[in-house]
């Protein structure tokens, strides 16, 4: 019951990052509302999202975290993303600086979590391919070079979006599987063990309940 | 048309796969499935337990699958059986006779993705999208808790009675008992609460009821968990928080230092959305209530509540959108207006001590809310808020650095150059004024005032005689600087009477150059402005040159407000000296001492006071304001602990009671705090804090009374020799220190002792009498000669000695020691214990032999009447009973409950010393 695993589902936990106006909120109603910029979204706040899906009979919980893009709050990355799965690291193809904050947030990623949390990095906004100033090769290489996946989205066109996120989750639930595998279950914070209760159940103390 | 709901979303929660509807679906009509995957439509899935048959037609099949119209995708679809449905607000309306719409919630949405990643949509609905002649069986599916009187009806109705919640309520109270007085760290009171947690739980699943109910739906036994949670939280919550509160109470000053100096603050300064600036005030409003709510189930749905409230629809009916973006800023704002004065200690409740919410992995909706609370926090700790928000900045935007003012000076002179006749240029106005003095530029500001000023007289001298100006002009030619003599050089003739000199002099008669006492549209004069950003030398040109130091501005503040508030100590000493008024009040009757307590300004508040002290002013140390609130109850409030301490000892007296009639004690969220309160007037204390229970205790013989009031009287002379000598209390505490650590020596040796003098070097013990009163061998004579100067007796500030200390650790050496050197076997503390009693209740055997031989009083009775003896058996210290009774004690004396000790050894059944008493009484 406590464990994450095939009968109840995974919760994963993804968070969002990367600079302001790249377009994180957009990728993350895009894929929740399949919207974009639309004026009757169905939820009123995008900061948190739940999104169940279902891939070859698992059962995922994808709980997806937005987080603020301005720069003032950047020192509250590591208490956004502490005991995520997943990360999205969003940049704009047009804007090279929000480029350099991703390859920030991966280096401070790494440093804090190591290899527990999967990355995906998400160049946004190839409907402006034209304007590109991210060299297509620099931001794949890099990528290679981290071990971090790279997607093209565009939020707008919803091209790769849904990808984006499918890729994710099938490595968060890759390297979910391999943990567990070896070291047990990531949270031990569970106190009730259901095996206990018929142990403790005999009639007297059914009786007892009764009186 | 949208209500925002204070629940939690996704709480309901299937496996679809194993739904019987949905299993039958694709099993039995594959075609008709992969049919609706291929095309994209959309297959409602009747929640398990909403249909009551397991026969399904094709037809049932083909009610519940939906296939978007052309024109609305979003919101219309047909089923299959050619059904008009529409979608809104995840609740399904769908047309099946004229009058009766059925309708059904969306309880979620699940994405299936197949082998090759084909996409389809299922929709988990409440109730079946066709009428049923069955009533749905089981409804408490749909059980959402939202308060504790939620939980407790699940508890009650879903176990059919009140058993498990009393079991749950004596769970509480031993868990009460065995663990009074709760540890005051987080990690073991984390620990101890967990425990108690499982033991409910425990509880309320060996209820048959619930444990069968539990187990036929998942949900049902989250709702239990959380309801048991809950339940035992609302039970444990006011003895759990102080320890909590006492656990942050420096994280909660810190922050309350930070808040309380940001108070000022707008939300245009935070950078948010004009959209949401209706919502706040509202929003404001049910986040304060954070701290009525007890259980932490309430507590985020509070948070809830202010997230739902912040993106409310506004008045012109548009729905603002609330990104990641808005929400910190907004958060910010709110938590800092709130008022709540123990931050800290909430998000340490929300984070350590919630139980129920692990099996939902740490990703869920309220760890997402206390995340947000707790980076709100962080944000505001971490002082990335740039300090005190400028009250004037909202007037004049503009940051002049150095730099910039330089920039703009040579502009300045650019422009003057070009146009000469420009008088009013940019540096005459009080705005320019202001940003000098925020850059500090002294000089620049002294020059600017003098020539102003001169400016004023020389117009008034004009106004008296314009001819003697004007003839003059040529003798004041000689001044450069001066402007008005350069106005007048610049006439064809001095007595010219053209258009354009005419319109020069009148520009200059028109010109309206700041002086030292101007104000602006706030009411705020240069002085204000230079001690609100501190500039003491600026304070002190602006003096110089005659500024008015008691100047008020539209709140009836002072330029020392300013500088108390803001903690500018001295800007704020500066105009103490300048002879500011002390006690001034402002609009809502707050001193500067209000100001800088309320800020946690520690050095301001000691400044104030030192500087009453010195100057032999009077500060008004517990003056109300118009809330009736005196210094003492902001520092109670706030947690600021060592400014309580200062006013306390400078005479602030926390009984005093506001508009609301609550006393600093009442306002004190942690034990650190109240300790403060209670340490230095423990008299005081008990007078206000008498409860029913103390009220029986106090029940005692007049008499007894006398004789209490007389020890009270003799107690407080003994303070009044106490504050004699700061010095001496300082050593007294050290030496105290010594010997709770257990460093003889060390004591000795603050005391003046040689520790060595009193130790028989031949058995390694303590000498314990002279040889004889007139032996002169070589110990004796040290002895003798290293009598110490130190007095012996002096207590600290509760009234012990050090042979309190020494009695009460049991240090028989050092008692001997003391006793030699004179000290006073029969002192007594603040609360009337003799060391005698110390030794009793610490069940020191052999201090009290030794005591005792030196005279101490068997029968000395404390304020509450007890004896040694009394202690001795309450604590079932055999050990000390039996000393005690060897000595003969008065066994019949009462104490103020009028119980002697047998009676309480009885009531604590120590067998032995019930025993031991009754055979000494018979002996009698």
């Amino acid at each position: 019951m406590s464990n994450n695993n095939t009968s109840s589902g995974y919760n994963l936990k993804v968070v969002l990052l990367g600079e302001g106006c790249v377009g994180k909120t957009s990728l993350l109603l895009r894929y929740i509302e399949d919207k974009f910029n639309d004026k009757h979204f169905s939820t009123l706040q995008a900061t948190f999202l739940n999104k169940k899906i279902n891939i070859n009979n698992k059962r995922i919980n994808l709980a997806i975290w937005d987080t603020a893009g301005q720069e003032k709050f950047h020192a509250l990355g590591p208490i956004y993303y502490r005991n995520s799965n997943g990360a999205i690291l969003v940049y704009d193809i047009t804007d090279e600086d929000s480029f350099v904050k991703v390859k920030n947030w991966v280096k401070e990623l790494k440093k804090m979590l190591g290899s527990d949390i999967v990355l995906v990095i998400a160049g946004n906004k190839i409907d402006l391919e034209h304007e590109r100033t991210v060299p297509l090769e620099e931001a794949e290489s890099y990528a290679i070079m981290v071990g971090a996946k790279h997607c093209y989205t565009s939020a707008k066109l919803n091209q790769g979006v849904e990808n984006l996120f499918l890729e994710l989750t099938q490595q968060m639930i890759e390297k979910h599987d391999q943990t567990s595998q070896v070291g047990g279950s990531r949270t031990s914070r569970v106190l009730v063990v259901d095996d206990e209760i018929p142990v403790q159940s005999s009639c007297c103390s059914g009786s007892k309940s009764n009186h | 048309m949208y209500e925002p709901t204070s629940k939690m979303d996704g709480s309901y929660d299937e496996i679809v796969s194993e739904n019987p509807f949905f299993i039958e679906l694709k099993n039995e009509f594959t075609n008709l499935f992969q049919h609706c995957i291929s095309q994209s439509w959309i297959i409602c899935v009747p929640r398990v337990g909403s249909l009551s048959t397991r026969l399904f037609t094709i037809e049932d099949f083909c009610a519940h699958i939906l296939v978007p119209s052309d024109e609305l995708p979003e919101t219309h679809y047909n089923t299959l059986t050619e059904k008009q449905v529409t979608v809104i607000n995840k609740v399904i309306t769908i047309d099946l006779t004229k009058d009766l719409p059925l309708q059904s919630h969306i309880l979620f949405e699940e994405t299936f993705y197949t082998e090759d990643f084909m996409k389809y949509k299922v929709w988990c609905i409440e109730s079946p999208l066709e009428p049923t002649t069955n009533t749905i069986i089981n409804t408490i599916t749909k059980e959402y808790l939202g308060s504790i009187n939620d939980c407790i009806d699940l508890l009650w109705t879903q176990a059919a009675g009140r058993q498990v919640l009393e079991q749950i309520e004596n769970s509480v109270q031993t868990f009460l008992k065995r663990h009074a007085p709760l540890p005051t760290a987080v990690a073991p009171l984390r620990e101890a609460v967990s425990e108690l947690y499982t033991q409910c739980l425990q509880h309320a699943l060996q209820n048959r009821r619930l444990r069968e109910k539990s187990k036929s739906c998942k949900q049902i036994l989250e709702n239990i968990k959380v309801s048991v949670e809950s339940y035992m939280q609302q039970l444990l919550f006011d003895a759990l928080f102080k320890p909590i509160c006492t656990c942050c109470a420096y994280e909660d000053s810190h922050l309350n230092k930070k808040i309380r100096n940001l108070s000022d603050i707008q939300l245009r300064d935070l950078d948010i959305k004009k959209e949401l600036f209706h919502a706040v005030p509202k929003a404001k409003e049910i986040l304060s209530k954070i701290d009525s709510y007890n259980t932490i189930l309430e507590k985020v749905l509070c948070l809830k509540q202010t997230l739902n409230m912040i993106n409310e629809i506004d008045s012109t009916n548009n729905i603002v959108l609330l990104t990641a973006d808005d929400l910190l800023p907004v958060f910010v704002f709110l938590v800092i207006k709130s008022g709540i004065p123990n931050w800290y200690s909430q998000l340490t409740y929300l984070k350590e001590f919630h139980f129920s919410g692990s099996t939902k992995g740490n990703g869920d909706e309220s760890s997402f809310l206390i995340t947000t609370l707790e980076a709100v926090i962080e944000h505001i700790r971490s002082g990335a808020l740039s300090g005190p928000p400028d009250p004037e900045s909202y007037y004049y935007e503009s940051n002049l650095t150095e730099e910039n003012l330089n920039n703009k000076q040579k502009r300045n002179s650019l422009t003057e150059s070009i146009s000469t006749s420009d008088i009013n240029s940019k540096d005459e106005t009080l705005d320019y004024i202001f940003e000098l003095i925020k850059a500090n530029h002294t000089e620049h500001i002294q020059n600017l005032l003098m020539r102003n000023q001169k400016h004023l007289e020389t117009i008034k001298e004009n106004e008296n005689n314009v001819l003697n100006a004007v003839l003059d002009a040529d003798l004041s030619s000689e001044d450069d600087s001066d402007s008005d003599s350069e106005i007048y050089q610049k006439l064809c003739h001095p007595l010219c009477n053209c258009r354009k000199c005419c319109s020069k002099i009148s520009k200059n008669l028109l010109r309206t150059s700041p002086t030292v006492n101007s104000r602006d549209n706030h009411g705020f004069t240069a002085l204000h402005v230079a001690s609100i950003h501190g500039k003491a030398s600026v304070i002190d040109i602006l003096i110089n040159l005659g500024a008015e130091i008691e100047a008020k501005d539209l709140n009836e503040s002072t330029p020392l407000h300013y500088a108390a508030s803001r903690g500018h100590q001295n800007a704020l000493l500066l105009l103490l000296h300048s002879g500011a008024n002390i006690n001034q009040p402002n609009m809502d009757k707050n001193t500067p001492l209000h100001l800088c307590v309320n800020n946690g300004h520690l050095n301001c508040v000691k400044a104030l006071i030192y500087f009453a002290e010195h100057s032999r002013k009077h500060i008004n140390i517990n003056s109300g304001n118009d809330s009736g609130n005196t210094p003492l109850h902001m520092a109670a409030k706030w947690g600021y602990e060592s400014i309580a301490r200062l006013l306390i000892e400078n005479g602030a007296d926390p009984s005093l009671q506001n508009r609301s009639n609550k006393t600093a004690f009442d306002y004190a969220h942690n034990l650190n705090i109240l300790q403060v309160l209670k340490s230095v007037t423990p008299n005081l204390f008990e007078y206000i804090h008498i409860t029913n229970s103390d009220i029986q205790t106090l029940n005692c013989k007049t008499n007894k009374h006398d004789d209490c009031k007389a020890r009270k009287r003799s107690l407080q002379n003994n303070d009044h020799n106490a504050s004699k000598t700061v010095e001496n209390l300082k050593t007294v505490e050290r030496i105290l220190k010594a010997i709770s650590y257990g460093d003889v020596k060390l004591a000795c040796f603050y005391m003046n002792i040689k520790y060595e003098s009193y130790i028989d070097k031949d058995n390694n013990s303590i000498i314990m009498s002279e040889c004889h009163p007139l032996c002169e061998c070589q110990s004796c004579k040290l002895r003798s000669v290293t009598h110490t100067s130190f007095d012996v007796n002096f207590p600290d500030t509760n009234g012990f000695t050090a042979l309190h200390y020494a009695a009460k650790f049991g240090f028989d050496e050092l008692c001997h020691i003391l006793l030699y050197n004179k000290a006073n076997v029969n002192c007594f503390d603040k609360r009337g214990q003799t060391p005698l009693h110390m030794a009793a209740i610490n069940n020191k055997s052999t201090v009290i032999c030794c005591l005792l031989e030196n005279g101490a009083n068997i029968n000395a009775m404390d304020l509450s009447g007890n004896t040694p003896l009394h202690y001795a058996c309450e604590m079932g210290n055999i050990g000390a009973c039996k000393i005690l009774i060897k000595y003969k004690p008065d066994i019949t004396m009462l104490n103020c409950a009028e119980k002697t000790a047998l009676c309480i050894a009885k009531e604590k059944v120590h067998l032995t010393i019930i025993d031991l008493i009754e055979k000494f009484n018979q002996s009698l």
